[in-house]
């Protein structure tokens, strides 16, 4: 019996919250980001907008903890006890502009590198499905990412950031480059993670602000 | 005496310190044997400046390792004054010792040991300036620095003590290892003056490593003014 | 947390690395290419005969590792500034442990210098006329030498890649660092040219062994904050 609560408990494993007070960063003596506090939680989709070189960027790399805040602090919150740094990477997933895939290699083995590295290596066969998901016909999966449209490569990160199933997924403008068809699939993996997955999506796109629980707008 | 007027009158009585010890090292040591006329004075500088240079590595590590550890922007600034001070004591006891080189050996390199020891360090200080200027993000730089800082000390101490046994030095030994005691070979005066010197050398290091600090503090106070 | 062990990431990078590699050689062929020009410069500049015979077990063994030491300034770097800047860094930083990025580039950087060792040694002692009495000594000295190189190399590859204008940085930070490891490793070499007995590389092998030691250790402690931060 008792097994069983626990697997219930792991399928819905979305309990990471991230919450963050009074983030400020500064490059040299320019200043990004003054002050911004909110949080991101399952089934509280916050989105992250403003003009450009607001900061949109910058504050989802200091939530990734792939940036430290000049001042200010991010915590993730597995319940009330706060998660060690070295425990935020893998429970993270994330597409950004500035996160491309190995050109030199197929869009199969890119995703296989990663689900290797992340350890949840299942063979290809739903690594197949999920670009498919996405969008990206059997054809091209073996094919290489250098030969792929930026639209292609959109969708092939996107599948990166979400092959392990993350607790957190930071999404960079996630539709750019993508198409109809590409934003409407991007839309159906959002509907489908939203409830066990923290979601923060820096966009300035009207029809992605409309998915936000929450809305945090940067000022430029 | 209250602690601001010990800060007042500190730096003058470095000032007199040194002005003494020059004075003492010029004049009024005694004339050590083996050596060409007064070549030898130039030791009273150069040992000092050369210990000094090797201080403000050691501080300079000490600082990296604080950093890395509370990541205040101040022991960064540490870090860099300490290796700004090492590089010039570097380089003046460079210049000092292949002044001496020239006379006492007739050139001015002769790739000694402890003269490849030097430049290795300031190698390695050019290095760290050079890796500092070349990042932009003010925490980035300074955990990179510090990294760096810490990785080319673990690898200094095998050039000085490992690799230079290969070869004879012609570098005059001050300090004789007999037989475990440590005897130095010097005149009783002439040591007076030495450690005088390495004293007020070691003070002056300390004055202006606290001057550069205290330059970093105002600096980051204002910085944050005006952030507010 | 984690579901991967350390050494299935460290074997998955090698393996990128090398799939990579194998598609665009451009490591190998910069490694490549460098050493073999020097090689054919020094040749023709100097040859068999020009050195004095005292001179030469010194002077060649200096020759040999500067060449193999430049060469490999030509290409060490690349396994840390290409993620950069074809953008995959931040990828990779998200999906693997800090040492496991540090260990797979280490062996693949590792790799590529023993490839380069086995063409140019040989190919550098047949041009030179240089005869190695102590075969197995000059294997020691060569396979400890490109272990220690490969170590400091690939840390301050992982230093630089975060800087600006990475590709004059790394021989201005990783020479100084490198220079006790050359010395042992002229030394070495001369002492294997001239002696067929093992014990005569012996010094310079522990010199070479305890660098790379200390500077592992030191390597593996530095480098989450230097791939992190």
């Amino acid at each position: 019996m008792g097994v069983v609560i626990r697997e219930v408990i792991v399928l819905n494993a979305g309990v990471v919250t991230v919450r963050f007070d009074g983030v400020t960063k500064r490059f040299g003596r320019q200043r990004v980001l003054a002050g911004v506090g909110g949080e991101v939680r399952p089934g509280h989709l916050l989105v992250v907008a403003g003009p450009n070189g607001s900061g949109k960027s910058t504050l989802l790399n200091i939530l990734a903890g792939l940036l430290r805040p000049s001042y200010g602090e991010v915590r993730y919150l597995d319940g009330d006890v706060p998660l060690p740094r070295d425990d935020w990477y893998p429970r993270l997933g994330m597409a950004a502009p500035d996160m491309a895939p190995y050109e030199e290699l197929s869009a199969l083995a890119n995703l296989r590198l990663f689900a290797r590295l992340r350890g949840c290596y299942n063979g290809d066969g739903p690594l197949g499905t999920l670009l498919e998901e996405l969008g990206l016909a059997a054809a091209h999966h073996d094919r290489l990412i250098a030969a792929f449209s930026s639209g292609m490569r959109q969708r092939v990160k996107l599948a990166q950031a979400t092959l392990h199933l993350p607790e957190v997924l930071l999404l960079d403008e996630p539709s750019a480059n993508l198409d109809a068809d590409g934003h409407l699939r991007l839309g159906t993996l959002v509907e489908r993670l939203k409830p066990t997955t923290a979601i923060a999506v820096a966009t300035n796109d009207p029809r992605e602000i409309a998915w936000g629980d929450a809305k945090i707008e940067l000022a430029g | 005496m209250t602690k601001d007027a010990l800060k007042a009158v500190l730096p003058w009585v470095l000032g007199l310190w040194l002005a003494g010890v020059t004075v003492a090292g010029l004049l009024w040591a005694p004339a050590a044997a083996g050596f060409h006329g007064d070549s030898f004075r130039i030791v009273f500088f150069h040992v000092p400046q050369a210990w000094v240079a090797v201080l403000a590595f050691c501080v300079n590590l000490v600082a990296s390792i604080r950093y890395l550890r509370t990541r205040a922007p101040l022991d960064d600034a540490r870090a860099a004054a300490a290796a700004r001070l090492g590089m010039l004591f570097a380089i003046l006891a460079t210049v000092t010792g292949s002044i001496f080189a020239k006379l006492e050996w007739g050139m001015f390199w002769n790739w000694d040991p402890r003269e490849t020891s030097i430049v290795i360090l300031l190698l390695i200080y050019a290095a760290y300036f050079a890796l500092r200027q070349a990042v932009v993000d003010e925490e980035r730089r300074a955990s990179l620095a510090a990294a760096f800082a810490i990785f080319a000390f673990v690898t200094m101490p095998f050039l000085i003590f490992v690799i230079p046994r290969v070869y004879s030095s012609l570098h005059p030994n001050l300090v004789e290892a007999t037989q475990g005691a440590v005897r130095f070979k010097m005149d009783p005066g002439m040591r007076l003056v030495l450690f005088s010197a390495l004293a007020g050398f070691t003070g002056l290091f300390a004055w202006l490593y606290s001057f550069e600090v205290r330059l970093a503090r105002v600096l980051a106070a204002r910085h944050s003014r005006e952030e507010a | 947390m984690r579901r991967s062990s350390l050494l299935a990431e460290s074997l998955a990078i090698v393996c990128k690395e090398l799939a990579s590699e194998l598609r665009q050689r451009v490591a190998l062929s910069a490694i490549g290419l460098f050493a073999i020009t020097t090689l054919i410069a020094v040749a023709y500049q100097i040859g068999p005969y020009s050195l004095a015979e005292n001179d030469r077990p010194f002077l060649l063994s200096a020759l040999l590792w500067i060449i193999l030491f430049f060469a490999s300034m030509a290409g060490l770097a690349r396994v840390f500034v290409k993620e950069e800047d074809a953008h995959t860094a931040k990828t990779l930083r998200l999906a693997a442990r800090p040492h496991a990025v540090l260990l797979g580039k280490l062996v693949f950087n590792l790799l590529l210098l023993l490839a380069l060792e086995v063409v140019v040694v040989p190919l550098y002692c047949g041009l030179m006329g240089l005869r190695i009495e102590g075969v197995l000594g000059l294997v020691l000295v060569m396979l400890a030498g490109g272990a220690t190189l490969s170590i400091s190399a690939t840390f301050v590859a992982a230093l630089i890649a975060r800087a600006s204008g990475s590709n004059t940085l790394f021989p201005i930070l990783a020479l100084p660092l490198l220079l006790p490891l050359l010395v042992a490793a002229i030394a070495g070499t001369r002492a294997a040219v001239g002696s067929p007995e093992l014990g005569a590389v012996l010094p310079a092998l522990r010199a070479i062994s305890s660098l790379g030691g200390v500077t592992m250790v030191t390597a593996l402690l530095l480098f989450p904050v230097v791939w992190r931060d």
